[in-house]
């Protein structure tokens, strides 16, 4: 999380005044603000290497490069503790620039907007940039996330999870990609997001108002995956970068091109990763290695003032082989393998087989946007959205049937939208929309498996408002949206003879938000949260009917479930009582009434495998609480230390017992040393970091087949550097992960059962922009 | 301007114009892979007593309870027992005796007693000489009464510690079938 190296670009202001253009006598002059505190950033280094003329910003934070010729100028903007960015200028006249940087990588981001506004957002909000995901480069989504204080992950092994935020996760947490929410099979816990980190500009979780603009289940927060901002350079620039791991022996390749050419501009990134079995502590876990392949394609162009057309397509394409102990038949033989030291069928040598059980999945999004503005407070925007998603599920099987999956699901999805952007009178901020989203699950009949949830059609209709004004040292923040969803559901029923069972549901969720902030003094300031939310069953929790291996149980879904209602409030508060310290805590209380989870029954079924326990979908009143503090420490000089902290709390408030998958508390602290530059080796840097997750005691014996693992400290350890070699930068890292090789499980981890979490994993990487 | 607008609704409505279709009716897949049924017959060795034993499921794993048949055995007799699996879910039913015959290598029968004298013997091997266990041999000794277990694992390690002996502890997999019948042994 807080590795602080980064360096956002956040607006340039071009204003330039003319003059008589004459050749090689022309000026770029400008200021570089730090966007958090306001102040001019002193000694930022300006270098321009097609021209090899460049400056260094004065106490002002003032620079000034003269006797420039006109024509194509590429700047280099950086200053200690950032990465570089580069900025492209057209010279045709002396012009001033006003330049923002971020020393911190998690910043209040902007929210994408259609106009030329900026509609802010007063619900907390973290963002992780591209560049401290590139250091996670063969981590998965969730993972990678977990670098956010209050986001932690759930799922089976090492690279299939998901987030999970202030608790929630799966149906009751949207995933927003480039505007679009994901559309998969959320219900699984060890259904992953297709969705590629490395594909995107800026990782961030919405946790209040703004979260109201997406249509979705969500029951509060909202994880953004924003592409980069397109180029505004003329010439073809990228980057690649490839990263090697020990653990695994994981490879990752990734590139980028991109172009701001006279037509059109346009974006090319693709990514492959591919490693084998990874290794705990001592012993390798079998058929735990992964592929993947992703693409992703960005053009846009503007017609005129007034109309602009995007276009956004990715594919997300992943085999992931799941541990091969893992897959087990009934209660005995959970109980068996619970009892074993190493999982069954553990090997001692490294392989690189990807066998059953495995998942393959593809996932394609096509985004069609136009842009159209009235003038420039006033905007509308057209969004279609296709998505397809393809999951199979490969289990080890009796005959010739392996390479037939025992799920075969495929989803599409159709997204439309019509947005309306304005600020109208006395500086308020409008949003508002209309959505329309069509969801077709269809389980491909190529199991010889009574499938686990059923075909169905999901329509929602939508509709969204939200306004939002500043003034002196109060803003507010207001929305509020309604959906209708109709649902279309034929299943095929579990008794004999089997025969085609349809159901149709409609359910009507209105949601509300509020946010109100107050800035005491420039040093303190205060958000407070309030939203009401409603959830309707998903069809796996009112219709799933059958083994699941998820829940290493026979899986009842409920057909008269009711809607889950949330109220969440939370409190947010930041101060800086001086320029190197940081504070901030946040405290939530979320109430959540029929609040739908999985319950194990006092029934054990016998069939002819023998005895499962019975899960059934039920619904009770729980409350969720938790705390999330953060410290950060910056004395002048090379040194940076951070500090985070997550508490979280989640009951049963009918039966006053806990919430099963709950994540446990855990602590952050993170020591950051930066060295001068040694030859052309510039912005070396040295981070140590520690991460303590304590045991969730929050939990009953009888809540679980065995006693949640005890708590785990891992410390690790990065060192970086960068290096300009003729016109291109190169950034190389080198990273220990589970430094003293430490034996641990996590809770989230459903793996646990059977096996230790990752040992010691060392990765190195190289990356170079151009 | 405004027709623009109006144009634009026009255009979004008709597109999300209230159309309820339904999903295809679903294809009801054929589950070719279940066991619904396991019998077990036991001849005696002078071929005088003839024992069938029955566990029948059709459902699955739905909610209604196996069928389940069992008979009582001789003090001091040896059986000659066979095991048959059936998915009767399919019309005419399937032998899936076949399947793990022609997988040996991949299956393995358990037995496990908590009748004292009662003695459960493999009579087949697979092609790596390890037992399969669909035919065995069933001897007793003096009266007694408790249950038998018959599990039948998919991919077992056969070569691990005392497997091949019909221990079971160590031998990982993924039970295809675990019942369990209970009898006497009487004079």
């Amino acid at each position: 999380m807080l590795n602080l190296k980064k360096l956002l670009f956040l607006l340039i202001f071009f204003s330039a005044s003319s003059l008589i253009a004459q050749d090689c006598k022309l000026k770029v002059s400008g200021t570089i603000y730090d966007i958090k505190t306001q102040q001019s950033i002193v000694d930022a280094n300006v270098y321009s290497n097609d021209r090899k003329q460049g400056a260094i910003s004065n106490s002002q934070g003032f620079f000034e490069i003269n006797n420039l010729c006109a024509g194509e100028l590429h700047l280099l903007i950086s200053h200690i503790g950032c990465s570089p960015r580069s900025v492209f200028i057209n010279l045709t006249a002396d012009t001033n620039l006003v330049i923002w940087l971020d020393h911190s990588n998690e910043v209040l981001n902007e929210v994408a907007v259609a106009a030329d506004q900026q509609s802010q957002s007063l619900a907390p909000q973290k963002t992780l940039t591209a560049e401290s995901v590139s250091e996670n480069a063969a981590s998965d989504l969730a993972t990678v996330l977990e670098g956010l204080n209050g986001v932690t992950s759930i799922g089976n092994g090492a690279k299939i999870s998901k987030p999970v935020v202030q608790g929630l996760y799966g149906n009751r947490l949207s995933l927003v990609n480039n505007g679009v929410v994901h559309s998969g099979q959320q219900w699984g816990n060890d259904h992953a997001p297709e969705i590629d980190p490395l594909m995107a500009g800026s990782l961030s979780v919405l946790k209040g108002s703004a979260a109201i603009e997406y249509m979705g289940s969500s029951l509060g927060s909202v994880v953004l995956v924003e592409p980069r901002a397109m180029p505004s350079d003329p010439h073809v620039h990228g980057a690649a970068q490839y990263l090697f791991e020990s653990n695994g022996r994981g490879q990752v390749l990734n590139a980028r091109i991109e172009q701001k050419a006279k037509a059109l501009t346009w974006r090319f990134a693709s990514s492959l990763k591919k490693n084998g079995d990874q290794k705990t502590a001592t012993y390798y876990l079998r058929n735990t290695g992964r592929e993947e392949a992703n693409a992703l394609l960005q053009l846009e162009k503007r017609y005129a003032e007034k109309w602009q057309t995007k276009l956004y397509y990715s594919l997300n394409s992943s085999k992931l082989g799941l541990l091969r102990g893992s897959q087990i038949g009934n209660l005995s033989d959970l109980q068996l393998a619970l009892e074993q030291a190493e999982p069954f069928f553990t090997e001692d040598n490294f392989s690189d087989r990807l066998a059953a059980p495995r998942q393959e999945i593809q996932h394609h999004l096509l985004k069609v946007s136009q842009l159209y503005s009235l003038d420039k407070n006033r905007g509308f925007e057209l969004n279609y959205a296709w998505q397809l998603n393809s999951r199979q599920e490969f289990d080890l099987r009796r005959g010739d049937r392996n390479d037939f999956p025992a799920l075969s699901l495929q989803e599409n999805n159709h997204f439309l939208e019509l947005k309306y952007r304005a600020l109208i009178a006395k500086k308020w901020h409008w949003a508002s929309a209309l959505q329309y989203n069509l969801r077709d699950n269809y389980n491909v009949p190529e199991t010889g498996i009574l499938p686990l949830v059923p075909d169905y059609i999901n329509r929602e209709w939508g509709a969204y408002f939200r306004i939002y004004k500043q003034w002196q040292k109060w803003a507010v923040d207001f929305g509020a949206r309604a959906d209708y969803i109709l649902q279309n559901v034929a299943a095929i029923s579990i008794s004999v003879p089997r025969e085609v069972l349809r159901y149709r549901n409609e359910f009507f969720n209105p949601k509300a938000t509020v946010a109100l902030s107050y800035q005491f003094t420039e040093r303190l300031k205060v958000n407070l949260n309030l939203g009401y939310s409603q959830r309707n069953p998903a069809i796996n929790e009112l219709y799933s009917n059958g083994l699941h291996q998820g829940v290493s149980g026979i899986e009842e879904g409920d057909p008269n479930l009711q809607e889950e209602h949330s109220f969440k409030s939370s409190l947010d508060l930041s101060y800086q009582p001086n320029k190197h310290w940081n504070f901030e805590a946040l405290a939530f209380i979320q109430s959540i009434n029929n609040f739908i989870y999985l319950q194990p029954q006092d029934e054990l079924r016998l069939t002819i495998r023998g005895a499962f326990p019975v899960f059934k979908y039920e619904q009770r009143n729980a409350l969720l609480s938790g705390l999330e503090l953060q410290a950060n420490f910056d004395p002048v000089g090379p040194l940076r230390v951070d500090a985070n902290f997550s508490y979280l709390r989640g009951d049963n408030r009918e039966e006053e017992i806990p919430l099963v998958f709950m994540p446990a508390n855990r602590v952050f602290g993170a020591l950051n040393y930066q060295l001068p530059a040694l030859g052309a080796w510039e912005k070396l840097e040295l981070q140590v970091s520690n991460r303590f997750v304590f045991e969730q005691k929050h939990l009953l014996v009888s809540q679980d087949f065995v006693a949640p693992p005890p708590s785990y400290n891992l410390v690790a350890l990065k060192a970086s550097a960068e290096r300009q070699i003729a016109n291109n930068r190169w950034h190389f890292f080198v990273k220990v992960d589970n430094l003293f090789n430490v034996a641990y499980r996590d809770y989230l981890n459903r793996q646990r059962y059977f096996a230790d979490d990752l040992g010691i994993n060392i990765s190195v990487g190289l990356g170079l922009k151009f | 301007m405004k027709f623009r607008l109006i144009a634009l609704l026009l255009a979004f409505s008709s597109l999300i114009a209230c159309s309820e279709d339904e999903p295809e009716t679903p294809v009801i897949p054929n589950e070719e892979e279940l066991i619904t049924t396991l019998k077990w017959q036991l001849v005696s060795q002078d071929e005088q007593d003839t024992l069938n034993f029955l566990f029948r499921d059709l459902d699955g794993d739905g909610g209604s309870a196996p069928t389940v048949e069992a008979m009582d055995l001789k003090a001091n007799t040896s059986y000659s027992a066979r095991v048959q699996l059936l998915n009767e879910i399919a019309n005419p039913a399937e032998d899936i005796t076949e399947e793990v015959s022609a997988e040996a290598e991949d299956h393995q029968f358990f037995y496990e007693t908590t009748i004292g004298g009662l003695a459960v013997t493999y009579g087949d091997t697979d092609l790596n000489g390890n037992p399969i266990g669909i035919i065995s041999t069933v001897s007793t000794t003096d009266t007694s009464s408790g249950s038998l277990s018959i599990t039948l694992l998919h991919l077992p390690d056969k070569f691990a510690t005392g497997v091949s002996q019909g221990d079971i502890s160590q031998a990982g997999g993924e039970s295809d079938i675990s019942i369990s019948f209970n009898f006497n042994v009487k004079p």
